[in-house]
Formats: C-alpha cells, sequence, structure tokens
C-alpha cells in the first residue's frame, strides 16, 4: 500500500509542473530558481549546510546537477521532544503566534504556538524525569503492529527493535590488546575543571538522562508542493542509527506521526528518512513571511523619519526569536537592513529552518553558530 | 608530568554505508571475502552549548564512514579530511567470529610502521580496518572498527596541561592557520612563524621546513577529532610515533602540539573564543625511551556499545524492511 502510495507521488510530482513565476510573498511558495538563490545564501552565511548531487540517477533536471539538496551533518540534539512535555508549570510558556490577519483568512488554525517560549534554564526536566521512561508508549502502539508485521514477513520470527548482542557472546575478546594507560576512557575522565563537560558528566549532575543524539539534516525542493521539504537522519550517542519510533521523540507531539513520516528520501535510490510533510509549509511560510515584511517595511518606515533608534524594530521583525537568541539572528537582520523591498527571496530558507525548529524543538537546526 | 590520555575514535556509520554495502555484497563481492579499500573521513571535535545548563558538552570523536566509502574518490564532507582503511566482509556469522583478528591487525599495524619508516609518510597513520558480517535478510548487519595506535612506551606526557591555542601562539597566528586549513584541509601539518609571516606545510618536509627555526619555535598541528579539553584526538598517538621514530632529537626536548579545533574563526564577541588547544609533550623517562628500531605494541579495537571489546550491531530493519516502514507510513 505504502509503495503505491509512493509510486502516485512520484507520478503527481513528474507530472506537476515546474513553477515559473516568483510567488513567495503571494503564497510561500518558491521556484527552484529561488530555491538555489535561497540555499546559496544559507550555504555562504552559515557555511555548515553545503550542496550535494546526491544519486546522479535520481536528479532532478530543473535543479543545477551540482545543486540538487541541502546537507548538514552532526546537528546535535542533546534532549527528547517528550521530555519537554507540558506540567502546570510551563503553561505560562506557551506564547501564541498569529500570522497575519485572522479575521482576514477567519481560521483560527493557522495560529502557532511557540512552546517554552521563555523556559528558564534552572527549570530542569529532572523534576519529571519519569517522562523518559513513558517513552515506550510509543514503541508499544507502533511495536506491536509492526512485531506483527515483521512476524508474517520473516517466517515466524519475532522482530525485537533492540539488537540482541548476545547472539555472539563468545566474540568478546579481552585479551586483544592488554591495558593502555594513555587511552582517555571518555566516559569518565572528562575533568569538569575548564567548563567543558562530557555527555555522561550533565547526565550524572543533573540527574536526568541526557542522550546527545546527532542528525544529519537535508532540504530538497519538493516540485509538487513548490516548497522545501525537510529529511532527519538520526544517530545515538552510540554512532547507532536511530528507529523510526526514537526518531518521534525528537518531534513535538503535535507533529509525530501526523506530518512526520517515514519515506524514500528522493535523492538516494534506497536511503529511507524521517521528513516533515510539506503540504502545510506554503501557507505556513506566507504567514511568517507577510509578518516578516511588514516588521522590515515599518522599520524602513521608521529609519526614513528617524535614522536613530532602528535597534527596537530590528529586534521585532524575527517573529520566531527566541527567548536565549543567538547570534545568527543579529547577523540575518544586520544585512537585512540594507533591504528596502521587504524580505528577499533569499532568507527563505533561514526563516524556513526556523519554523521547522518549532517542529523539532530539542534539535538544533537553527542554532548555525553554535560551534 | 601527567601522562597524555588520547580520545579514541568512535565510529559513526551512515545508513548509506550499509545500502552500499548491500549492493556490493549482492553485484560485486557475492561470496568474495577478499579485504578492499574503504575510506572515512573525521573532522575537527566540536561541543554544542547546552541551552539550559549553559555547559558546553563535548561531541562525540568521530570517525565516519558514508555511502561513498568504497568509492575511489570520495567526496569528503566539508572541512574533513580522509582516512584509509581496509574492509573486510564476511559470508557468515561464523566466520566473522573464528576470524584471526589478532593477524587482520597485526598486517595492518606492519603496513603502517613500513610506511612510517620506509616511507616516511604520513598518508596512512589514521588508516583504519573494518570487519562485517551482513545479514541481508534480516537487515542486520555486525561490524567491528578497528583504529591501530602504536602504544609509545614509556607513554607520553605533558609538562602541566593543555592550555588554549590563543594563550600560546596568539591571534595572529591562528587565523593564518584557519586561513590555510580552510584553502586545503591536512590531516597533519607543520607551523612556523618566520619574519611575522606564518606557514603551514606537510609534515614529510620537516627537515627544510624547520631548517633555520630553534626547536622551541616548531610546532607541529593535527586536526583533532576530539573536542574534550584534556585529551587529543587518536590521531595524535600515531603522529607522536611517527615524530619519535623520525626526528627523535626533537621529540627528546619536547613536541609543541596544537590540537586543532576550530573550522571557523570564533565570532566576535562570542564566548569561548578560539577552541584550539596546546601543548608541549614529551616522552617520559624509563626503560627503553627514545626511538624504537622495532615496531612497538598497538592498540585500537573499538568498544561496543557495551564498553567491551566486541562487534557492533546495526539493525536497519525499521528503516529498510519494507512491511515496517509500511507501517509507519499514514
Amino acid at each position: 500500500m505504502h509503495t503505491i502510495q509512493q509510486q502516485y507521488w512520484a507520478v503527481r510530482e513528474y507530472l506537476s509542473p515546474v513553477l515559473k513565476e516568483s510567488k513567495f510573498k503571494e503564497h510561500g511558495r518558491i521556484t527552484p530558481e529561488e530555491f538555489v538563490a535561497a540555499g546559496d545564501f544559507l550555504t555562504y552565511k552559515f557555511p555548515v549546510w553545503s550542496w550535494e548531487k546526491g544519486d546522479p540517477s535520481k536528479a532532478r533536471d530543473y535543479l543545477p546537477a551540482d545543486k540538487q539538496y541541502l546537507l548538514t551533518r552532526g546537528v546535535p540534539c542533546l534532549r527528547r521532544a517528550t521530555a519537554l512535555a507540558y506540567t502546570d508549570a510551563d503553561e505560562d510558556a506557551e506564547r501564541l503566534l498569529s500570522f497575519g490577519d485572522l479575521s482576514s483568512t477567519g481560521n483560527e488554525a493557522d495560529e502557532w504556538v511557540e512552546t517554552h517560549a521563555g523556559r528558564p534554564p534552572t527549570q530542569d526536566s529532572a523534576a519529571h524525569a519519569g517522562v523518559i521512561d513513558d517513552i515506550p508508549d510509543v514503541d508499544d502502539g507502533e511495536g506491536d503492529v509492526s512485531g506483527a508485521m515483521g512476524n508474517l514477513s520473516l517466517g515466524g520470527q519475532g522482530v525485537t527493535e533492540i539488537p540482541d548482542m548476545d547472539e555472539i557472546p563468545d566474540m568478546e575478546e579481552e585479551d586483544l590488546e592488554g591495558g593502555d594507560e594513555a587511552t582517555a576512557a571518555p566516559k569518565t575522565s572528562a575533568p569538569a575543571s575548564s567548563g567543558v563537560a562530557t555527555e555522561s558528566e550533565v547526565e550524572v549532575a543533573k540527574g536526568n538522562l541526557l542522550q546527545v543524539r546527532t542528525y544529519d539534516v537535508m532540504i530538497t525542493y519538493d516540485k509538487y508542493y513548490q516548497t522545501p521539504r525537510i529529511w532527519l537522519i538520526g544517530y545515538d550517542e552510540n554512532g547507532t542509527p536511530l528507529t523510526p519510533s526514537q526518531i518521534f521523540q525528537d518531534v513535538s507531539a503535535d507533529h509525530a506521526f501526523k506530518t512526520v513520516t517515514i519515506e524514500a528520501f528522493p535523492h538516494s535510490a534506497t536511503l529511507q528518512a524521517a521528513s516533515v510533510h510539506p503540504c502545510k509549509h506554503a501557507s505556513v511560510m506566507k504567514k511568517v513571511i507577510e509578518r516578516m515584511n511588514q516588521g522590515i517595511e515599518e522599520q524602513q518606515a521608521a529609519r526614513k523619519s528617524s535614522s536613530a533608534g532602528s535597534k527596537d524594530s530590528k529586534q521585532k521583525k524575527w517573529p520566531f526569536r527566541r527567548a536565549s537568541g543567538n547570534g545568527k539572528d543579529d547577523k540575518a537582520a544586520a544585512s537585512g537592513e540594507d533591504e528596502v523591498e521587504g524580505m528577499r527571496v533569499d532568507f527563505y530558507l533561514v526563516v524556513f529552518l526556523k519554523f521547522i525548529a518549532s517542529i523539532v524543538p530539542t534539535i538544533e537546526v537553527d542554532s548555525t553558530t553554535a560551534f | 608530568m601527567t601522562i597524555v590520555q588520547f580520545a579514541p575514535f568512535q565510529s559513526l556509520v551512515q545508513p548509506d554505508f550499509w545500502h552500499a554495502l548491500t549492493n556490493l555484497k549482492i553485484d560485486v563481492l557475492r561470496l568474495s571475502d577478499d579485504a578492499l579499500p574503504v575510506s572515512a573521513s573525521y573532522t575537527t571535535g566540536r561541543s554544542v552549548k547546552d541551552r539550559e545548563s549553559g555547559k558546553e558538552i563535548a561531541l562525540g570523536c568521530n570517525l565516519v564512514v558514508g555511502g561513498d566509502a568504497f568509492a575511489d574518490a570520495p567526496q569528503l564532507p566539508q572541512h574533513s579530511v580522509r582516512a584509509r582503511g581496509s574492509f573486510k566482509n564476511f559470508n557468515t556469522i561464523e566466520d566473522f567470529k573464528n576470524a584471526d583478528k589478532t593477524a587482520l591487525f597485526n598486517h595492518l599495524t606492519d603496513e603502517i610502521w613500513k610506511s612510517i619508516t620506509q616511507d616516511k609518510s604520513t598518508a596512512l597513520l589514521s588508516k583504519f580496518l573494518l570487519i562485517t558480517f551482513a545479514d541481508l535478510k534480516k537487515y542486520k548487519y555486525y561490524y567491528w572498527f578497528a583504529f591501530p595506535a602504536f602504544a609509545t612506551k614509556p607513554a607520553w606526557e605533558i609538562d602541566g596541561e593543555w592550555t588554549g591555542a590563543k594563550a600560546a601562539l596568539g591571534e595572529d597566528t591562528l587565523s593564518a592557520i584557519q586561513a590555510q586549513l580552510h584553502e586545503s584541509p591536512r590531516p597533519f601539518f607543520l607551523v612556523r612563524t618566520k619574519d611575522g609571516k606564518t606557514e603551514i606545510a606537510p609534515i614529510e618536509e620537516y627537515d627544510s621546513f624547520f631548517a633555520g627555526i630553534p626547536v622551541g619555535e616548531r610546532t607541529i598541528g593535527f586536526i583533532d577529532p576530539s573536542a574534550q579539553p584534556n585529551n587529543p584526538g587518536w590521531p595524535l598517538r600515531n603522529l607522536l610515533a611517527y615524530l619519535l621514530t623520525l626526528h627523535p632529537a626533537d621529540a627528546s626536548q619536547g613536541l609543541r602540539i596544537l590540537c586543532w579545533r576550530d573550522v571557523e574563526p570564533p565570532a566576535p564577541g562570542a564566548a569561548g573564543g578560539w577552541k584550539s588547544r596546546f601543548g608541549v609533550v614529551k616522552q617520559g623517562a624509563g626503560e627503553g625511551a627514545g626511538a624504537a628500531t622495532a615496531k612497538p605494541a598497538a592498540v585500537g579495537w573499538e568498544k561496543n556499545i557495551q564498553g567491551k571489546l566486541g562487534p557492533r550491531v546495526a539493525d536497519l530493519a525499521p528503516m529498510m524492511d519494507p512491511t515496517r516502514l509500511a507501517d509507519q507510513a499514514v
């Protein structure tokens, strides 16, 4: 069934025409040329992103051969989104973000909630350490079905989620090498004096599991929806690839299983990756862009009337600005100052990443200056 | 004087690699279990700031094996350097279990030692070994990495402790190194500052490049995959063995080591600044100090998730098995 569906999508994408006209301000969609321009800007400003060729047989001819999709590797993810689950104490941290004029669209569902907007740094999730244990709920529901399916396909052999290391117990070979005094034991030896903690140290210090995962994040251009589309491949702290249910732990509860699915990555023959479905991207991006344009235009007006005091308006024009903020916003804002005609399309992907950051709150897709 | 402890490599195998291996096994290798060349890459160590606690958290010291590992000219990720490896796939789990791992390991260390002593080359210093068994029906892959490193006896010691590189070398020197490494990343390099100009060069040009430079101003750098402040990364071990063997006079006086960890120059005003570390290391006193004539013992089998010396398993059924994937589809 899934295969048929994917075939259908492939055909639909093949048949849909390439968007030619620039429409990004009208409905948030962009042309392949604009995708390339925005991607060039992103890779120029934030070199952790790079263009990839992908599998040549899967290359899309409406994109340059060497600019098929954008990639950044090893994006850290310190906590699980499920660990950010609401408690009463967090109620005030919600902030409703509404883009554009609600009365004109008449659609209240277009409001977005930014969670944990002002989360204080002391608010430790140790208070609800049990949340981690609750995660298997996701596995249970899903695992039962997939287990049953696995039984069908693999001739009655049960499929377990956890790799069974006991299958090869006699391969433990302690005699391969003697003790080596010069090998750092990374889990225990890092001194805290210089302020850099190892993964395990934080875990102990906070009484909470801190499993540092890393993600490879790809951005492709979806021809049917005419928007960028984001793909995730995750690894746990040991470098083992994450299973889909583990990846869903990093997706905010509102989106897991609804808008995030595992699908074939379009630029590889075999690879499967988690993806945020792009059907709503255009309308959300439209609202963000409208909001930003207003901000920028106001700012430009303000600058005309008085050249001084533009700092405040500069702050306001980033609707997704986080409490913890980072240097990136300022840089992007600073370079945007010179524009006179509202937001340029180059900014599209920068804004897009901020939108994605609200779906996968703990994956630091947006903190491109973190290292 | 404290003993220098090196942060071991941690393997990170991208799912693409298992896909590539599956195709290779079915279409090319079939039942052959010959050793094949494979390549991997590593880059500078990274740390990330935890928003909640404000601490810097060191990320793993990763050696990344990707989907183009079997390609002749793999496309390296940005700022990464290549590590060559030897790959061997076994046809059955029994073969995999019973493989003579000591012999495979020794074969590799012989190769590395020969390249140091005879070719005087640094090309194989990070050479690694990867043995696998691919259970294609169950989408399970058993694998075991070895990152051979010569264990110098007596061990290397550091005078004082590792410090920030800016204090030792200065802002200008680091900026110059960053610019040159950005142009052409290289895993190991020499640094000299002559007439106010900082230059880098391959390790192989040691004698000519450092001619006329006092030993106290010769600096040797390497791309450091570790992000832990007091543990340089694994590649330094073999580099030190190389220097001790080929340049024993300098090594006996203490080697000025630069652990390069800055991909980008630090943003102005950013907390932390340059992340590279600097230290002067010297071989400890004791029996057998000095250049080794025979191949020293080597270590480097990767431990598994349980911290034991044993193989790891990548279970890709959830990401590859068509029936399991169908369940995820909405």
